[in-house]
């Protein structure tokens, strides 16, 4: 269980991260998310205590990060860029970590077998690559069996099978029982694997919510028709719960009702229908939708905001 | 960079082997004082460069001492110099390796990010700075008196029969050697806190040579008596009184220049420890 309590963070007069106020809850994988320089990382680093918060508090499993008498077995942390020095083996970088905590060697083999670094254990970390520069830290996080982990942008340079490793950890994670918080500036990537949502922007709390609510709050499903008789389906469908709205070529924008409905209603009036789709906001676009306002650097021009049809939702239900 | 990466084990699913519901934290997992002196230890002996820095050390101290002790005449030039600042003369250039190594074990932390793996583990901080402290100086003052007293013997051994002749118990020489080592441990303590401040590997040399080293020379070429006995307690002239087993003129003696060297070393990682508790990682 992690809870942060107005942490905000000022470096002079720039406010990076400002009154954040959350839960993270055991048992599910809770995904943080915030585009580029939305203070994620800094966050992050204040719940380890690396760095100290302008205001505000936080804990983890109810007392700060420094004071708990073995924190490695508290909470498990991948930091963003590398934390490791490039020219210690893979081995004695965690027997390094693992002795502070009296931590055996054992248990060292046993996370780099789980990442998947037997082979490459005693070579030294300089000729690692991205993805198993990722998979170390990974193996740090885990080295005390710690009941909260922490990870940032874990995917960040991995290989599809890398990605789909990590996916599967967190889940995994998560089912065991213990907290774990994972940020990203990817939704997609987010879609597949968190149950919760936690997104800033600016360094303030735009949602804290589920995937499924944050698109139900984006506008929701909706259905796209083209028929050749648009104003009586139209009327047939009129109801106050059903917004309908008209496009060009034939096209209806339904919402309230389901694609099964309106199909049941124009059979039963003989009404040709073209098309008949249900439509979802994709997630993409409801963050994109959700963030905007606090985006630091916008390109010029951006796409018109058409919600379109997304295969992520059903991963993510 | 191609090397060739070793292919990866297909990765395997969590730990069987640990518990299915809410983890309880092994209790016998806890951060104690000599677990973070056993840590230290395994981060200074895995690198490489601190093989290469300390050896480096031995080397100059022993290989100038025996080329001093081989080249040397009775009567010639350096007849007037102390028996054991001639023999380890190799110190001077044994130093800079060292301070390097001072440098590496704090400053080398940033530069590489290791330093956020080392608070994550030991979020107190001050521990893991004491600790660096405490393994560099019990390496660093082991190895370069076992090298002080090597390079004495062997010397020694061209010089018995020149006026230079000493033995161990000769008074001030056992002292001197211990002296010397110990004015390298100091002086590589003062660099580690100084790379603990300045978060800088090239910064951190920079200040030890410009403040350190070249400072006091400039100084002693102003012409107040104040300003010259002042600096008879900077930390390079005091090292240099106490790796003397004679009294050199215009330093001050042993016991003064140890304490001064412990200060400057103490002061320096004060003002690392102050910090270290205060900024960001």
């Amino acid at each position: 269980m992690i809870k942060a309590h107005g942490l905000t963070k000022r470096y002079g007069d720039r406010t990076v991260v400002q009154d954040l106020e959350f839960t993270v809850r055991p048992g599910t994988v809770t995904g943080f998310l915030g585009p580029n320089g939305a203070g994620k990382s800094t966050t992050m680093r204040m719940l380890l205590g690396l760095d100290a918060p302008t205001r505000g508090n936080s804990t983890v499993n109810g007392r700060s990060y420094a004071t708990h008498p073995a924190p490695l077995t508290q909470v498990g942390a991948l930091l963003e860029a590398r934390s490791v020095h490039p020219g210690r083996s893979a081995l004695n970088h965690l027997m390094a970590l693992a002795h502070t905590h009296g931590i055996p060697r054992r248990r060292v083999e046993e996370v780099i077998d789980l990442a998947g670094l037997t082979d490459a254990a005693h070579r030294r970390v300089k000729g690692f690559s991205l993805g198993m520069g990722q998979r170390l830290g990974v193996a740090a996080a885990l080295l005390g069996d710690p009941a909260t982990v922490i990870l940032d942008e874990p995917v960040n340079g991995l290989d599809p099978e890398g990605v789909l490793w990590i996916r599967t950890l967190l889940t995994s994670l998560a089912a065991e029982g213990r907290t774990v918080l994972v940020s990203s500036h990817l939704m997609s990537e987010m879609a597949l694997t968190a149950d919760h949502l936690i997104v800033i922007g600016r360094g303030r709390l735009l949602a804290d919510t589920t995937v499924d609510e944050l698109i139900r709050s984006a506008g929701g499903a909706s259905v796209k028709v083209v028929t050749p008789q648009p104003d009586e389906l139209a009327a047939r469908l009129k109801d106050p719960g059903v917004t309908i709205t008209e496009a060009p070529a034939h096209e209806l924008r339904i919402r309230g009702v389901d694609a099964a409905h309106i199909g049941g209603v124009a059979a039963a009036h003989a009404i040709t229908l073209h098309e008949l789709t249900p439509q979802t906001v994709s997630l993409e676009q409801a963050f994109m939708d959700l963030t905007q306002e606090s985006v630091d650097h916008r390109p010029q021009q951006r796409t018109p905001a058409t919600p379109t049809p997304s295969p992520l939702t059903g991963a993510a239900a | 960079m191609t090397t060739p990466h070793p292919t990866l084990r297909p990765p395997s699913p969590i730990t069987p082997a640990s518990p299915p519901s809410p983890p309880s934290p092994s209790s016998q997992y806890r951060i104690t004082a000599p677990r973070i002196l056993r840590s230290e230890w395994h981060k200074l002996h895995s690198l490489r460069s601190t093989w290469i820095t300390v050896v480096s050390a031995v080397v100059m101290v022993l290989g100038v001492g025996l080329i001093m002790g081989g080249t040397y005449t009775s009567g010639g030039g350096d007849s007037d110099v102390d028996t054991i600042v001639l023999t380890l003369y190799g110190s001077m250039l044994g130093q800079l390796c060292l301070i390097v190594l001072g440098i590496l074990m704090t400053a080398g932390e940033y530069a590489t990010g290791m330093i956020r793996s080392s608070l994550t583990a030991v979020p107190t901080r001050l521990p893991v700075l004491w600790a660096k402290a405490a393994v560099f100086a019990a390496t660093v003052f082991t190895v370069m008196f076992a090298t002080a007293l090597i390079t004495f013997a062997a010397a020694q051994a061209f010089l018995h029969d020149t006026d230079q002749a000493a033995s161990f118990t000769d008074p001030g020489i056992l002292r001197a050697l211990a002296g010397n080592a110990g004015a390298l441990t100091l002086l590589g303590l003062i660099a580690l806190g100084l790379g603990a401040l300045l978060r800088s590997v090239p910064g951190a040399i920079g200040a030890f040579i410009g403040g350190v080293m070249i400072l006091p020379e400039i100084l002693g070429m102003l012409p107040y008596d104040a300003v010259e006995r002042a600096i008879m307690y900077f930390p390079t002239q005091a090292a240099g009184a106490l790796g003397s087993a004679t009294p050199i003129p215009g330093t001050v003696s042993p016991g003064p220049a140890l304490l001064a060297l412990f200060l400057w070393a103490g002061t320096t990682l004060a003002a690392a420890a102050l910090a270290l508790n205060r900024r960001d990682v």
